[in-house]
C-alpha cells in the first residue's frame, strides 16, 4: 500500500502579514494542490489521504471550494478528506458544497466507521467542531480488521506545548489502536513520532504551503508506502511548496555592510516566489543612507513580498563627516539634537513624537536633503 | 564708512553745484530752514552710494529740479577700511558711475559704470537691487545707521545686514551654505503641513490624509464582513442547535409514542376486566338478595309468633287489673267531697276577720285626721303672722326716700367731675396773694369775685381770676396780673356740666350730702332684705298652695273624722289604741289564712288522689284495647307468612344453601377486583394525557424541521457570500494600508522633527545673538527714559516688539507706548545696532530730523548718548533745530542755508 499523506491546505487563508501579497499567497496555495496532485501520479501511490484543514474556514467564497474540488478531481486516484478543526462539519461547512458531489473520486469522510481502501482499511476520524478535548481516535476498534489499518486524524499529539490543545491525541495513539499508520494534520510542520523499536508509525506531514514567515519544515507531502500489515511504513517526505519565505536579519556594523546585504539579496533564485522580511539592525552610516533605499527599490521590484524593518538602526557614532561638513550655525545644532536624540540613552525630556526611531529617520531626511542642496 | 563730503547739483531744489563737508568724523550737525535742502542732501547721499546708475522711473525723474531737464549728479567722498574713495554718478540723460580711491594723495579710476555700481556696493555690503532703485532691503549696513526724515523706526533687516549683525556678533546663524538646504526643509516640511503646524486637508493633502481615509474606510468594510462572518457562524451554530433539537424531540415522540401504545393495550385490559366485574356483580346481588329474602322471612315469621303470643298475654293480665281499680276510684270520689265540705266551712270565718281589720283602720284613719287637723291649724297661723310682717316691711321701705345702687353711683360720679372740674379751675385761675403792712381795701375789677375787699395788716389776702386779676388797692395803686387764656372757659364749662347733672340726681332726694345719701341708701336695702326673707318664709310655709287650698283640706279632714265618730261615739271621749286594734287585726286574719290553708291540702291531695285512680283505670282500658287489636292483626299475618307450608327446619336448609351460592358470587368478584386494583390511574385517562402528548410534540418536530430549514437557507445563503474570504481581503488591505501609513508617517514625523529641530536651534542662536543687541538699547532706553519702559525685546530681525514694563508679569507691544518713546526705542536699537556694526570700523549714522516727539529733559539725555556714540560713530545729524545741539562737545555745526549762499555767490 502506498499512499501521499497530506494536510492543512488552509485554501482561503488570509495573510494580512504580507499585506498586497495576500492574493498571490492564496492562488498559490491552489496550484500547491494541483502540484500535489501530480506527486501523487508521480509517486504512483494508491490513494491520498487528506488530514484535515483543507480550507481555512467554512466561511470561504464556495468558488474556491469549487476550484479545490475540481483540482482534486484531476487525481487518478481516490481521495479521502476528513474536516479539520478549521473547516470542521458543521451545518454551512464547505463539505454541503455540490462540487464534491460531483468530483466522484474525492470521498469526505462524515462518519466514525471504518471504510476500505485499496489495500486496508481506513480508520477516519472527522472534526464536527472548531474546539474539542476529546482524543479524536478514541473510537477506533481495530480489532478483527484484516489488512493494513491506517488512521486518519486532526489533533495536537501530546507533548507539543500548547496551552489549550484541541483534539488531544496520545503520543502513542498508533500502538494503542493498533494502526500501521497515523495519518496526521493540524500542525504545520513535518513532525515524526517514534515508537519503541524506533520505526514511525505516525506522523503529520505539514502544510504543503508555508503559511508565514519562520515556519519550520513545512511546504513537502509525505509519502508513504507500507508493504504489509504490521510492516514498518517507509515515509518519504516530498516538496511541492513553491513560495518561499525567507527571513533575514542583518546586524549593520560598518561601512558596506549594506552593499553585502544588498548583493545578497540580489543573488537569491526566484525572488518572484519568495517573500522576504528583512531584518536591520545596528549602526547606519549617513554615506549609506543611499543604499538602503537601493534596498529597498531593489526589493519592492522584485520580490513577491517585502518587509524592512530598519526601525532599530541608529546613527553611526562616528559618522561625524557630514554632520561636521554641515553650515556652522543652525543646521549643525539641529543636526546634533536630532543624533542625541536618536539615541535611545536620551535621558532628557522628548520632544512629542520624537521618538528615536522618528529621530534617526530624521537625520536620514536631514542627510538627503543636504546632499541634494549641494550645488 | 566715513563720509568725507558730498556734492551735488541738478537735484530737486538743489539746482547749482553745492559741496556740503568736509565732515567731522565725529558729530556732524548740517541745520537749516525747512525747503532748503537737507533731505535732499541725505537722498543724494543713499542714491549716489547704493542705486545703480542706469535706474529710469517715476521716481528717479522726480529727482530731477522742477521744470529743468537737467540730469541729477552727486559726488560723495567717504572712507571705508583705511582707503579713501570718491564716487561720481549722474542720472538719467548724463548716467555714469565712476568709483575712484585716492592713491598717494590723487583720486584715481577704480571702476566705471555698472562695475563701479557693483563694488561701491561690495564696499558697503549692501546686496543689489532688482530694478529701479534701491530700497531699504537693499541698503546693507544703511538699512540701520541711515534713518531718513520719519523712518526712524525698524521694521526689519535684510538676510545679508542679519548675516553681518550675526558675524559681527560671533554667532553662525545661517549662511549662504545653509541657506539652500533651509529651504528645503521648509519646503519639505510645507509639503506635509500648513505654516500654522497643521497636517494638510483638501486638494494639498498629503498621501498619508488619503490611506488614513482609505483604511477608515477599509475598517468600516472591515466591520461589515466580520459581523456577517460572524452572522454566517451564529447561524451554523443555530442550525446545529436546531438539529440537536429536532432529533431530540423525534426521539421524545418516539418514546411518548411507545408508551402511547402500551397503554391503548392496558386501556382495553382494563375494559375487559370492568365489564367482567358489571357482570359478576350483578350475580353477587341477585345471590345476596335470595339469601337474604329467606332469611329475612324466617326471621318474620319468628317475630310474629313472639307478638302474637305477648298481645294475648297482655290481653289476659288486664282483664284482670281493672276490676280493683275501678273500686279504688269510688273510696277516693268520696275522700275528696268529705275535704271539699270541710274546706267551705273553714272558709265562713272571713267576716270575722274583715270586722277586725276595719276596726283597725278607722282608728288609724281617726288618729291621723286628728293629728293633719292640728297640724293644718299652726301651720294657718304661722301663714298670717309671716304674711302681716311682710306688709309691714313693704310699707317701710315705700315711705323711705333713699336712693337705689344705680342713682348713688350716678351721684357719685357727677359729684367726682364737678369736683375735679374746680380744682383744676382753681389750678387754672391767676392767685394774686397780698399781705398788707397795715389796713386798707381792694377794689377788685376783674377776677372770680369783683368788688371791695378788706385788707388787714400782716394778713393774707388773695384774689383769684382768669384770664387777668385786676384790683384796685385804694391809696397804693393799680395791680392787674394776667396768665394764659382759653382752658378756664372750657373747664367752666365742665363744672357747669357736673353741677347740673348732680341737681337733677338730688332733686327726689331729702339731701345732698352724700354721706347721708348713703346711709338712706343702706337702711332701705336692710328693709328690702327683710320683706324678701319674709316672703321667702310666706312660700316655705304654703309650699306652693294657697291658703284657701289649705283650708279646702282641713275641711276634708274635718269630714272624715265626723264621720267615724258617728260610727264610734265613744272615741269623741275616749280615743282608741290604734296600735292594739292593728295587732289584734293582723292576728285574727293570719289565724283565718291558715285554717283555709289546710283545708285546701287536704281537699287537693284527695282530688288528685281521685284523678290518679280514674287515669290508671282509663290506660288499663285503652291498653287491654290495644292488646285485642294486636292479636287480631297479628293472627292473619302469621298465617299469611307461613301459607307455603313448609316446616321451620326445611325453611332453614334453603337458607344454608343461598348462604354457599352467595359467599361463591362474592369470591369472583373479589377475584375480578383484584385484577382491576393494579390500574392506580384511570389508564383512559394516561392514554388520553399521552396521545395529547405525542399530538403535541410531533406538531413541535415538525416545526422544528421548518425552522431548522430556513436556518439552513440562511446559512446556505451566508456561506454562499463567502464571508471569511471577505474578511481576508479586507484585513489585508487594512494591513497594507497601514504599513504605508506607517512608513509616511515616520517620514512625515521625520520631516517634522527635521523641521521643529532646526526651528528651535534657530531660536535659540538668535536670541543669544539678540540678547547682547537688546542689553545694550535696553540700557540706552532706560537711561534715557528712565526704568518705567523695562527691557526692550527685539524680533529675529532686531526689529523692537515689545518692552517688559517691571511692575507688569506681562509684555507691552509698542503700539501702546507713547510717540515719543517710540522714537527712543527705535533710536536706542539702531544705536544698538550701529555699536555691533561699527566694530572692526568706524560708521556712518544719519540722523534726519529724528526725535520730533522727545521732550527737552530725554533730549539732553540724547544727546550724552549720541556724544557717547560719536565716540565710535560718525554722525550726521539734520535739523532745523540747531539750537538743541548746540550743547554737544565738539559737535561740527554746519550751516546749509551759508553753504548754499556761498556756492551761488
Amino acid at each position: 500500500m502506498k499512499f501521499l499523506h497530506t494536510a492543512d491546505w488552509q485554501i482561503g487563508m488570509k495573510a494580512a502579514h504580507v499585506g498586497g501579497a495576500g492574493e498571490r499567497v492564496r492562488e498559490e496555495r491552489l496550484n500547491t494542490v494541483l502540484r500535489l496532485v501530480d506527486v501523487a501520479a508521480e509517486y504512483n501511490v494508491d490513494f491520498m489521504l487528506v488530514a484535515g484543514d483543507v480550507f481555512e474556514d467554512n466561511g470561504v467564497a464556495r468558488v474556491l471550494v469549487q476550484r479545490v474540488a475540481d483540482a482534486m478531481a484531476r487525481s487518478q486516484v481516490s481521495v479521502f478528506v476528513i474536516p479539520g478543526n478549521h473547516d470542521p462539519l458543521i451545518p454551512g461547512s464547505v463539505w454541503e458544497h455540490p462540487a464534491w458531489r460531483s468530483a466522484v473520486n474525492v470521498k469526505v469522510l462524515k462518519l466514525e466507521e471504518p471504510i476500505e481502501v485499496p489495500g486496508g482499511v481506513l480508520y477516519p476520524c472527522p472534526v464536527r467542531e472548531k474546539r474539542c478535548d476529546r482524543d479524536p481516535t478514541a473510537w477506533i476498534n481495530t480489532s478483527e480488521q484484516e489488512g493494513i489499518r491506517i488512521g486518519l486524524a486532526h489533533g495536537t499529539v501530546e507533548g507539543i506545548h500548547v496551552e489549550e490543545p484541541d483534539y488531544p491525541i496520545p503520543r502513542d495513539a498508533a500502538a494503542r489502536r493498533s494502526l500501521d499508520y497515523l495519518a496526521l494534520g493540524h500542525w504545520h510542520s513535518v513532525t515524526t513520532y517514534e515508537v519503541s523499536d524506533g520505526s514511525v508509525r505516525m506522523a503529520y506531514s505539514g502544510t504543503p504551503e508555508p503559511t508565514k514567515f519562520g515556519e519550520r519544515d513545512s511546504g513537502k507531502v509525505l509519502i508513504v508506502d507500507i508493504r504489509r500489515k504490521g510492516e514498518v511504513p517507509v515515509i518519504t517526505p516530498v516538496q511541492v511548496g513553491d513560495l518561499e519565505w525567507l527571513v533575514i536579519e542583518r546586524d549593520l556594523r560598518g561601512l558596506g555592510d549594506l552593499v553585502c546585504l544588498r548583493e545578497e539579496l540580489e543573488s537569491i533564485d526566484r525572488p518572484d516566489s519568495t517573500l522576504l522580511e528583512l531584518k536591520i539592525t545596528g549602526l547606519l552610516a549617513a554615506e549609506d543612507t543611499d543604499e538602503l533605499a537601493r534596498i529597498r527599490e531593489i526589493v519592492d521590484a522584485r520580490f513577491a513580498f517585502a518587509r524592512i524593518d530598519s526601525s532599530k538602526v541608529k546613527p553611526l557614532p562616528e559618522d561625524e563627516n557630514w554632520v561636521a561638513n554641515l553650515p556652522a550655525g543652525i543646521l549643525r545644532e539641529a543636526a546634533a539634537r536630532l543624533r542625541a536624540l536618536a539615541d535611545t540613552s536620551f535621558a532628557e525630556e522628548r520632544p512629542e513624537g520624537a521618538s528615536p526611531e522618528v529621530a534617526a529617520r530624521a537625520l536620514v531626511e536631514l542627510h538627503a536633503m543636504t546632499v541634494e542642496a549641494q550645488p | 564708512m566715513i563720509l568725507r563730503s558730498i556734492t551735488v547739483r541738478n537735484w530737486r531744489c538743489l539746482v547749482e553745484p553745492v559741496k556740503v563737508g568736509p565732515f567731522s568724523e565725529r558729530v556732524n550737525v548740517l541745520h537749516a530752514p525747512n525747503s532748503t535742502g537737507k533731505s535732499t542732501l541725505f537722498e543724494a547721499l543713499h542714491r549716489g552710494l547704493l542705486d545703480g546708475h542706469r535706474v529710469s522711473g517715476r521716481e528717479v525723474e522726480a529727482i530731477r529740479p522742477w521744470g529743468r531737464s537737467l540730469s541729477p549728479k552727486v559726488m560723495i567722498e567717504f572712507a571705508s577700511e583705511g582707503t579713501e574713495y570718491r564716487v561720481t554718478k549722474g542720472f538719467l540723460e548724463a548716467a555714469e558711475a565712476v568709483l575712484e580711491r585716492k592713491e598717494n594723495g590723487r583720486f584715481r579710476r577704480v571702476a566705471e559704470g555698472d562695475a563701479a555700481d557693483g563694488q561701491i556696493r561690495a564696499i558697503l555690503g549692501s546686496s543689489p537691487p532688482g530694478r529701479g532703485l534701491a530700497r531699504p532691503e537693499n541698503w546693507g549696513l544703511a538699512q540701520v545707521l541711515w534713518a531718513g526724515q520719519g523712518n526712524l523706526a525698524i521694521t526689519s533687516l535684510s538676510g545679508d545686514l542679519l548675516t553681518d549683525i550675526h558675524a559681527s556678533l560671533g554667532a553662525q546663524v545661517s549662511g549662504p551654505r545653509a541657506a539652500p538646504i533651509e529651504e528645503r526643509i521648509e519646503a519639505a516640511y510645507l509639503q506635509f503641513f500648513t505654516p500654522g503646524g497643521k497636517l494638510k486637508t483638501g486638494k494639498d493633502a498629503p498621501e498619508l490624509v488619503r490611506l488614513r481615509k482609505r483604511l477608515d474606510a477599509a475598517h468600516q468594510k472591515h466591520a461589515a464582513a466580520l459581523e456577517q462572518q460572524r452572522g454566517f457562524e451564529e447561524a451554523a451554530r443555530r442550525v446545529e442547535d436546531l438539529e440537536a433539537r429536532r432529533r431530540q424531540t423525534t426521539r421524545d415522540a418516539e418514546e411518548i409514542s411507545k408508551t402511547f401504545k402500551a397503554a391503548q393495550a392496558e386501556v382495553e385490559r382494563y375494559r375487559t376486566l370492568s365489564s367482567e366485574k358489571k357482570e359478576r356483580s350483578e350475580q353477587l346481588k341477585a345471590a345476596e338478595a335470595q339469601y337474604n329474602g329467606l332469611s329475612e322471612r324466617i326471621e318474620t315469621i319468628k317475630i310474629a309468633r313472639k307478638e302474637l303470643a305477648g298481645a294475648q298475654e297482655d290481653v289476659r293480665r288486664l282483664e284482670r287489673d281493672l276490676p280493683p281499680r275501678t273500686r279504688e276510684i269510688e273510696n277516693r270520689d268520696k275522700e275528696a267531697a268529705e275535704a271539699k265540705a270541710a274546706l267551705e266551712n273553714v272558709r265562713k270565718g272571713r267576716l270575722g276577720v274583715d270586722r277586725a281589720e276595719g276596726l283597725a283602720e278607722d282608728a288609724r284613719s281617726f288618729l291621723e285626721g286628728r293629728k293633719r287637723l292640728s297640724d293644718i291649724d299652726d301651720r294657718l297661723k304661722r301663714i298670717a303672722a309671716a304674711q302681716r310682717e311682710l306688709t309691714l316691711n313693704k310699707k317701710k321701705r315705700a315711705e323711705l326716700l333713699a336712693p337705689d345702687s344705680k342713682a348713688l353711683k350716678a351721684i357719685r360720679k357727677a359729684l367726682k367731675e364737678r369736683d375735679e372740674a374746680q380744682i383744676r379751675i382753681d389750678a387754672a385761675l391767676i392767685t394774686l396773694e397780698i399781705v398788707p403792712e397795715k389796713r386798707g381795701a381792694l377794689m377788685i375789677i376783674s377776677g372770680e369775685k369783683t368788688g371791695e375787699v378788706a385788707l388787714r395788716a400782716g394778713k393774707s389776702a388773695q384774689v383769684k381770676g382768669a384770664p387777668e386779676v385786676v384790683i384796685d388797692w385804694l391809696g397804693a395803686g393799680r395791680l392787674r396780673a394776667s396768665g394764659p387764656t382759653g382752658e378756664i372757659d372750657q373747664l367752666r364749662q365742665v363744672h357747669h356740666k357736673a353741677n347740673r347733672r348732680l341737681k337733677q340726681l338730688l332733686e327726689p332726694l331729702s339731701t345732698t350730702e352724700l354721706e347721708e345719701l348713703e346711709a338712706l341708701s343702706e337702711r332701705a336695702k336692710e328693709l328690702e332684705r327683710k320683706a324678701a326673707e319674709m316672703e321667702t318664709q310666706v312660700n316655705t310655709l304654703l309650699s306652693g298652695l294657697s291658703v284657701e287650698e289649705i283650708q279646702q283640706e282641713r275641711a276634708l279632714i274635718g269630714g272624715t273624722l265626723e264621720k267615724i265618730l258617728e260610727q264610734r261615739p265613744d272615741w269623741e271621749e275616749s280615743p282608741p289604741d290604734g296600735e292594739v286594734l292593728r295587732r289584734q287585726g293582723a292576728e285574727t286574719k293570719r289565724s283565718f289564712i291558715s285554717a283555709v290553708e289546710a283545708a285546701e291540702a287536704r281537699r287537693d291531695k284527695a282530688q288528685e288522689g281521685l284523678t290518679v285512680t280514674v287515669k290508671q283505670r282509663t290506660e288499663l282500658e285503652t291498653q287491654l284495647k290495644d292488646a285485642k287489636k294486636q292479636v287480631k292483626r297479628l293472627e292473619p299475618r302469621l298465617a299469611d307468612l307461613t301459607q307455603d307450608g313448609k316446616a321451620d327446619e326445611q325453611r332453614q336448609k334453603e337458607l344454608k344453601k343461598l348462604s354457599l351460592a352467595w359467599n361463591a358470587a362474592r369470591a369472583s368478584v373479589e377475584e375480578i377486583e383484584d385484577k382491576l386494583s393494579v390500574f392506580t390511574e384511570d389508564p383512559v385517562g394516561i392514554a388520553s394525557k399521552l396521545e395529547m402528548q405525542l399530538q403535541a410534540i410531533e406538531k413541535r418536530a415538525t416545526e422544528l424541521l421548518k425552522e431548522e430549514e430556513r436556518e439552513r437557507g440562511r446559512v446556505d445563503e451566508l456561506s454562499a457570500q463567502g464571508p471569511y474570504s471577505s474578511l481576508a481581503n479586507v484585513e489585508e488591505e487594512m494591513a497594507e494600508l497601514q504599513r504605508q501609513i506607517d512608513d509616511q508617517e515616520l517620514r512625515i514625523e521625520a520631516i517634522r522633527l527635521v523641521h521643529d529641530v532646526a526651528k528651535q536651534s534657530r531660536s535659540e542662536v538668535l536670541a543669544s545673538v539678540a540678547g547682547p543687541v537688546e542689553a545694550s538699547s535696553t540700557r540706552m532706553l532706560q537711561r534715557i527714559a528712565g526704568g518705567r519702559l523695562g527691557r526692550l525685546q527685539l524680533g529675529e530681525s532686531f526689529e523692537p516688539l515689545r518692552v517688559l514694563p517691571e511692575i507688569s508679569d506681562s509684555s507691552v507691544p509698542l503700539e501702546y507706548v507713547s510717540g515719543g518713546e517710540h522714537e527712543q526705542i527705535h533710536l536706542a536699537t539702531r544705536l544698538a545696532l550701529a555699536d555691533v556694526l561699527s566694530k572692526d570700523e568706524r560708521q556712518l549714522v544719519v540722523l534726519d530730523d529724528v526725535l520730533p516727539y522727545t521732550d527737552t529733559g530725554r533730549f539732553a539725555r540724547v544727546i550724552r548718548i549720541l556724544e557717547e556714540a560719536a565716540q565710535r560713530l560718525q554722525l550726521l545729524i539734520l535739523t532745523c533745530h540747531p539750537e538743541r545741539y548746540r550743547g554737544m562737545e565738539q559737535a561740527h555745526f554746519l550751516d546749509l542755508e551759508a553753504i548754499l549762499r556761498a556756492s551761488s555767490e
